[in-house]
This record gives structure tokens, C-alpha cells and sequence, in this order.
């Protein structure tokens, strides 16, 4: 930027934007950790955000591991075949994205309450409604087409070349993968593997749509946020609201590390 | 021996068109053409990265639709390398055998001997993104050799050497090919390296095979316009002396 910035109008007029913006962020965040932070031993000793905090632990963790699991191999076949109509598959996982997470949880509750289809899943005991595996479902539905979308962009950042290197060396097609694309795909598998679970911790409207909000049964972090704020508990939902911002701040944190440079991922090393 | 049968393939804008070609087993046979006329493509087709959209490609008098890349016997040193940038050299060269089940105490000699042959020995730990282009490429050289490859694809495989040494391993490359007597597809812009190395060679303009024939006749006798004015883009004379 020029030296003497300030002394024309519109420089001045765009720096005030972005300082005002700044501040009020800052503003925002720092008000609720600094009238949260001091209260939150005590609360860390209730047993109901004891319970909430297991509970978003135990649900993160799996639905991660799931959107890991799928989106790789989703991903692998979106950034390396061929396959007919693949525009409409690239929108069709947008759209998650774009979808207001209570009208992804609707569409869920839809499918396994309403049909068939979830009458018969929960004849062999896999009942996703008002259930923590109803949690677990609704942070995978909105968040695997994230993950998808991570993975697709590391992978096409890994040299075709190299698998097919790997190839004329004798490497089978699953070898190739396995020993040449995964691990150049290691910083962008573990950017959105943060950030997925970072959001699946966070998850709330799908879910509630889904699992509902049930004290002690249902009530992950961001669920125990709202039943203590309409419960009038500012105290015990500025403690959850402080935990989901600390775990927030690391894992966006893990994620730059990371992900700055898994688009480079052919490099590496 | 290699064999194209009238393949076209269509690659984004670019189309390689009707291809003949035979390479006949034990040849050097090098491929000359300018910039983005389909060398790598070629290259690519006889190793299995495409398969073409008309015609037929026979390896040994087999189609080779029908042969995975992983079993055609082919090394490839690709142009930019193509080293696997997560391990380092020594495991760059030894990832072929290590598929296999020979025992490591055997691998280590053999990286060792090629090592010392291409005089990258003091490299091995390191890893390929602190390699200079000279370097990378004799590393790219040894992991398609220690395949003991039948055929080997060489992508303009000297480009980033200086002349001493592009000569060197020019020589050393000779002399492995008339001991082993593996077929050697090569390709090359460079006039002098190809009058140096092959037995016959192909010109290649625009997707179309123009011109085959044993190098000293294609030199002297261009087909056509088209190749002649290609080859003179740089004087003939140059081209025996060495
Ligand atoms: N997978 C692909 N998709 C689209 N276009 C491709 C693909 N592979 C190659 N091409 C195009 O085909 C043309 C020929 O490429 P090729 O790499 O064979 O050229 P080349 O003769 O090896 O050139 P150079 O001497 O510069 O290496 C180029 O225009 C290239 O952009
Ligand atoms: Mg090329």
C-alpha cells in the first residue's frame, strides 16, 4: 500500500470498512469468552455438560471416521475417472453444502421416519429417529459432501503420473493407490479430517431435526447450548458456547498448518 | 516388437491421427518431432495410460488392451521424472522389486550397482524435491532399469543435463542397450543425440507419423517438405560429427 494511504478518500473509506468489521468480530467472540471463560471450571463440573461433552465426542468421532472412510474413495473416483454425467454429481454434492443444515435434517427425517425404507432399518435395529445414531447420521449427511469436496481437490493435486509410474512398475491399480496417491493426499486427508469433526462437534440444526433436543439423551454441545438458553441458563450455555469456540479456534488452527499447502500436495516432504 | 495399427486417439483438442508404426524387438528407435505434436502420447500408449479410440496397439504380437500397464514389462522415464516425491531415493529405485518378493539384502546391491553406474550414489537419502533436474533424471533412469524392463520408454530422458554429461550417458546407455539388447522406444528433440543413439528413427509432426527410416537416411533424404523443413532447423553436418 501507498505511503500516504490516508490521505485519499476512498483508500480511507475501505480501511474503515475492513477495521469496523474486524472490530466487531473480535467484539463478538471476545465478550462471550470473557464473561464465559472464569465460569467455566464450575460448569466443566456439572454432569450435564459432562454428559455433552462425551456425547459430542463419542458422535464426532464416529461420523468422522465415516465421512473419511467415503468420501475417499468418492472422491478418488470424482478427481480420476471418467464417468458419464459427473457435472451432475459434482452439484448433487453441493448441494448439502448449500442447504440449510434443519432442511437437510427434514429431508433426513423424512427418509427414516416416514418411509419403508427406515420402518425397515428399524426392524434390524438401526433407528435414526430421536436417537444419538440419528445424531451421528445428520453430521455425516451434512458433512460428507465437505469432506468429498477436501478430498477431491487433494487428489487432483496428486500427479496422475505418478500412479501410473507405479504401475509400470508393477504396483496393480490398488497398490498404486495405497502406496502412491494416499499418502500424497496425507496433509489434505488430515485438513479435512479437522475441520469435518470441528463441524460435526458444532452440528445442530440437522441434528436437531433428526435426534431432536432431550436432555441427557440427545443433548450434545451445541443441543445443551440451546435447551440452557430457552431454559434461561445463560451460564451453562455460555460454557458449552466457550467449549465449542476453543475447539473451534485449534482446529482452524490444525487446519491452516495443514491444508495451506495440501493443494500442493504433489510436493510434499 | 511394438506394433500401431491405424490408432487415433483424442485427447482434449489434441488428436494423435492414425498411427503405423512398427518397432521391432532389441531396436533403438527414436522419435523425433517438435513441441506438443504427440511424442508423450505415443509413449504413453505403449506403456497402457490410454487405450486408443481406433486402431490397435500389439506388444509382442499380443494386443495389448488385453496386458495391464503393471504387467507389459515396460520402464518409463518420463520427461519431468515423475519421481515419487514421499520417498526418497534409494526407495524411488527400489519400489519395483520391493513389490516382489525378492529379499531386501538383493535389492540393496542391485540399487547399489546402478547407483554407482549412474553416479548417484551419495543421493540415496535424499529426498526427490532436493534433487537438482540432473539428478532427478538419473533417478528416474536407475527406477525404470532395475525392472530389467523388455522395453523402455525414454521421454526426452537427457533434457536437463549438461553437454558432458548428456554425452556420458549417452555412451553408457549404448553400450547397456547393444549388452541387454532391450527395445528402446526414445524420444527427443534434439538432432544430435538422436543421430548419436538410434538404429532407426520416426519423425512425428502434427499427430501424424511423416517419416520412418534408419536415422541416416531420414537425415539425408527428407519425404517430404514438411520434415525437411523441420530437420533444418538446425544444420545436418553437426549431426555425424559426434
Ligand atoms: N490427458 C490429456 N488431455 C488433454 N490433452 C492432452 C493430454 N495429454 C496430452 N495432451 C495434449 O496433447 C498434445 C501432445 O502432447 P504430448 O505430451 O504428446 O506432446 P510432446 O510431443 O511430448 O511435446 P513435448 O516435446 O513438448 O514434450 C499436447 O497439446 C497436450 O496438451
Ligand atoms: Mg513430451
Amino acid at each position: 500500500m501507498k505511503k500516504n494511504w490516508w490521505q485519499d478518500k476512498f483508500n480511507l473509506f475501505m480501511v474503515a470498512v475492513a477495521f469496523f468489521t474486524f472490530l466487531f468480530m473480535m467484539t463478538a467472540v471476545a465478550t462471550l469468552m470473557i464473561k464465559g471463560l472464569p465460569q467455566i471450571g464450575k460448569a466443566l463440573a456439572a454432569p450435564e455438560i459432562q454428559f455433552a461433552i462425551r456425547l459430542s465426542l463419542y458422535t464426532s468421532l464416529i461420523s468422522t471416521a465415516f465421512c473419511i472412510v467415503i468420501a475417499i474413495p468418492v472422491a478418488y473416483v470424482l478427481a480420476r475417472m471418467d464417468i458419464p454425467m459427473k457435472s451432475f454429481f459434482n452439484t448433487l454434492l453441493d448441494l448439502p453444502l448449500a442447504l440449510p443444515p434443519v432442511v437437510s435434517g427434514l429431508c433426513l427425517l423424512i427418509i427414516f421416519g416416514t418411509t419403508a425404507f427406515g420402518a425397515w432399518l428399524e426392524e434390524i435395529d438401526l433407528s435414526f429417529v430421536f436417537t444419538v445414531k440419528g445424531i451421528i447420521m445428520a453430521q455425516i449427511f451434512v458433512n460428507l459432501p465437505f469432506m468429498i469436496r477436501v478430498m477431491k481437490s487433494t487428489i487432483l493435486s496428486v500427479n496422475p503420473r505418478l500412479e501410473f509410474i507405479a504401475r509400470t512398475l508393477g504396483c496393480t491399480p490398488a497398490q498404486a493407490f495405497w502406496k502412491i496417491t494416499l499418502p500424497l493426499s496425507k496433509n489434505g486427508i488430515i485438513a479435512g479430517t479437522v475441520i469435518t469433526w470441528a463441524r460435526a462437534l458444532g452440528e445442530f440444526g440437522a441434528a436437531l431435526m433428526l435426534a431432536g433436543a432431550t436432555r441427557f439423551r440427545t443433548e450434545t454441545l451445541p443441543i445443551s447450548l440451546f435447551l440452557n438458553m430457552s431454559t434461561g441458563d445463560l451460564e451453562g450455555a455460555m460454557a458449552a458456547a466457550n467449549l465449542l469456540i476453543i475447539i473451534s479456534i485449534i482446529s482452524l488452527y490444525i487446519f491452516n498448518k495443514f491444508g495451506g499447502d495440501f493443494i500442493g500436495g504433489t510436493r510434499g516432504v | 516388437m511394438i506394433r500401431f495399427a491405424d490408432v487415433s486417439i483424442k485427447l482434449g483438442d489434441f488428436s494423435l491421427k492414425n498411427v503405423n508404426l512398427e518397432i521391432k524387438e532389441g531396436e533403438f528407435f527414436t522419435i523425433l518431432g517438435p513441441t506438443g505434436t504427440g511424442k508423450t502420447v505415443i509413449l504413453e500408449l505403449i506403456a497402457g495410460l490410454y487405450r486408443p479410440d481406433a486402431g490397435k496397439v500389439f506388444i509382442n504380437g499380443v494386443d495389448a488392451e488385453n496386458i495391464p500397464p503393471e504387467r507389459r514389462e515396460i520402464g518409463f522415464v518420463y520427461q519431468d521424472y515423475a519421481l515419487f516425491p514421499h520417498l526418497n531415493v534409494y526407495k524411488n529405485i527400489a519400489f519395483g522389486p520391493q513389490l516382489g518378493k525378492i529379499p531386501s539384502p538383493i535389492i540393496k546391491e542391485r540399487v547399489k550397482d546402478l547407483a554407482d553406474m549412474l553416479g548417484i550414489s551419495h543421493l540415496l537419502k535424499r529426498f526427490p524435491g532436493t534433487l537438482s533436474g540432473g539428478e532427478q533424471q538419473r533417478v528416474s533412469l536407475a527406477r525404470a532399469f532395475i525392472m530389467k524392463p523388455r522395453i523402455l520408454l525414454l521421454d526426452e530422458p537427457f533434457g536437463a543435463l549438461d553437454p558432458n554429461t548428456k554425452r556420458m550417458l549417452c555412451r553408457e546407455l549404448k553400450k547397456m542397450h547393444l549388452q541387454y539388447r532391450y527395445t528402446v522406444v526414445h524420444v527427443t528433440h534434439d538432432f544430435n543425440e538422436a543421430g548419436m543413439l538410434a538404429d532407426r528413427i520416426g519423425i512425428i509432426l502434427e499427430g501424424r507419423v511423416r517419416q520412418v527410416g534408419v536415422s541416416r537416411e531420414v537425415f539425408e533424404n527428407p519425404l517430404d517438405q514438411k520434415v525437411a523443413s523441420f530437420l533444418g532447423a538446425e544444420p545436418l553436418k553437426t549431426v555425424f560429427a559426434g
